[in-house]
């Protein structure tokens, strides 16, 4: 089957406009990496035909959508995939409200396509730059109680696995499978064609409502459940909150007895969700996912260490979100609600002391690091974290026998999963 | 009747205090300008940070509307990058119509309490 260009190009960054020569970088610049060569196949038997020859010549495939990642999922040196020609909308369902989309496009183009066909995603992350496998296969995350991560809306599609095979599945004939791939960062096979559980379009108010980290901490809970999306920013260097709501029009809580309103505006989700797609400057991130109370004890641990040890460097506020619990086997929010902390440098001043300073209280509150995101810990203490591991080894191992899919970094974090799998 | 105001400007002495006492963000030390824009056009701004011992930095964009006025406290400028706290920096300020900057630091590190203000220097 033919997956070429159907519909307008972003003008987002392209592994197959980049020269291998040059070496790559992530979006942040703090992961540098050249492979051997990339690739940019036109169709779902050519992908097929680069990972069978790959499996049998023992070399690895690694495929990268936009380049966000901060972890070493995306740094290969040997084959890189890019998705661009795996993209736009190829077929929708408007009874159950899904469609078939290419893996490579990039969610602003997604959210305008599905716009103009009367469909939405249930939510986005900060930023919409990603390419929808990158966002699926990386738990990417927007904020509220009622809200999945991205990955939950993958109900099926079509992908390459390890052996060079091509695979389709379905939520209804291959759940397990579908809870397994949701966040895979890549490992079960390369996804082509992705079929998504969607909504109907829908308008969202976006206020933004800045106040006290008084005002607001002992009433987390309360905001939480009072808007659709919420989450909350915390600055270190004035103990300011701003609370970032979205809900249907007129259905916004008025928080003024207490805060002031910064921003207030209606639109599309993909207009209105993500808030950060076109920043200038480039930022680090390291992020933990806990259950939901201890994330609060979790938030006045680290906010008492930064006011303390790192408000002389460090003025990038701390992003606070929730997510809705979920049965994807290597969700940051598996089996839990979840509430979720991100810290923040700018990548031109040293991150990795601040970050390497927070990790520990971020892990002795039972925190899962997201996948993309920079953190330390190895497979086994991350195994230790997600009920399903071991699970996840022996179908990556029925999937992918020879690691074609893996990087050396995923190789190190997975390997003792696949020792342990057999 | 002609607009006053400068288009560059200068703050020599910056240092934004690191210590703090008291409730927050009432009593946050800080560096603060206040940049008023008394004209009829909105007002672009490049800030640029220069150091003693490393590379300037810059510019932070802002904006001011016309006939309106802005404080923004230099703890809480971001991009390209945050300034340090408790660091010796300059900041040359520059418009693309005529403002006028005032330079306030709040000192509260101290149990008596330190306010300096004043207007900063004009080039242009």
């Amino acid at each position: 089957m033919s997956m070429g260009d159907r519909e307008p190009q972003s003008d987002s960054w392209r592994a197959s406009e980049h020269d291998t020569r040059e070496g790559y970088q992530n979006w942040s610049g703090s992961l540098r990496f050249r492979p051997s060569r990339a690739v940019a196949p036109r169709s779902e038997e050519e992908l097929a035909q680069i990972i069978g020859d790959a499996s049998r010549q023992g070399r690895t495939v690694r495929p990268v959508g936009s380049m966000h990642s901060s972890t070493g999922i995306i740094a290969t040196d040997d084959i890189l995939v890019s998705l661009d020609h795996f993209r736009g909308v190829y077929s929708v369902d408007q009874k159950a409200h899904r469609a078939e989309v290419g893996a490579g496009t990039v969610l602003r183009d997604l959210g305008k396509r599905l716009s103009e066909i009367g469909l939405a995603m249930p939510n986005y992350g900060d930023v919409a730059t990603q390419t929808i496998a990158g966002a699926i296969g990386t738990g990417t995350h927007g904020s509220g109680i009622d809200l999945y991560n991205l990955s939950m809306t993958l109900v099926g599609g079509s992908m390459v696995t390890g052996s060079g095979a091509i695979k389709t599945f379905s939520l209804e004939s291959d759940p397990d499978l579908v809870r397994a791939m949701r966040v895979s960062f890549g490992t079960l096979g390369i996804l082509t064609r992705i079929e998504l559980q969607l909504e109907p379009d829908y308008q969202l108010h976006r206020q933004e409502w800045c106040t006290t980290f008084d005002a607001v901490f002992p009433r987390l809970c309360e905001f939480a459940a009072e808007n659709r999306n919420f989450d909350l920013y915390w600055y270190p260097r004035s103990d300011e909150v701003k609370l970032r709501c979205l809900n249907p029009p007129g259905e916004g809580p008025d928080y003024s007895s207490f805060a002031w309103l910064a921003e207030s505006r209606t639109g599309a989700p993909h207009e209105v969700i993500p808030k950060h797609s076109d920043l200038p400057d480039k930022f680090d991130e390291m992020e933990y996912a806990f259950a939901a109370d201890a994330a609060r004890d979790c938030l006045l641990a680290i906010r008492d260490r930064i006011r303390s040890r790192w408000r002389r460097t460090v003025c990038w506020r701390v992003l606070y979100r929730f997510v809705k619990a979920d049965d994807t086997w290597l969700s940051e929010a598996h089996a839990r609600e979840t509430a979720t902390i991100s810290l923040h440098q700018n990548s031109s001043l040293p991150f990795r002391d601040y970050f390497a300073d927070i990790e520990p209280i971020f892990q002795s509150h039972g925190g899962r690091p997201h996948w993309a995101k920079i953190h330390t810990m190895t497979g086994a203490q991350l195994g230790a974290r997600y009920p399903m591991w071991r699970r996840f080894g022996q179908l990556r191992r029925e999937l992918d026998p020879d690691g074609v899919l893996l990087t050396p970094y995923l190789r190190g974090l997975l390997a003792p999963q696949m020792e342990a799998a057999r | 009747m002609s607009v006053p105001g400068r288009q560059l400007w200068v703050i020599p002495g910056g240092c934004i205090p690191l210590a703090s006492t008291g409730r927050e963000p009432e009593f946050t030390s800080r560096d603060e300008v206040a940049l008023l824009n008394p004209g009829e056009t909105d007002a672009s701004l490049e800030i640029t940070i220069y150091y003693t011992t490393s590379e300037p930095v810059g510019p932070y964009a802002l904006t001011i509307k016309a006939r309106r006025m802005r404080q923004v406290r230099f703890n809480d400028l971001i991009f390209p990058e945050a300034l340090p706290l408790g660091v010796e920096y300059a900041a040359l300020i520059r418009s693309d119509v005529p403002i006028v900057v005032q330079f306030t630091r709040y000192d509260t590190g101290r149990t008596n309490r330190a306010l300096m203000g004043a207007v900063a220097y004009s080039i242009v």
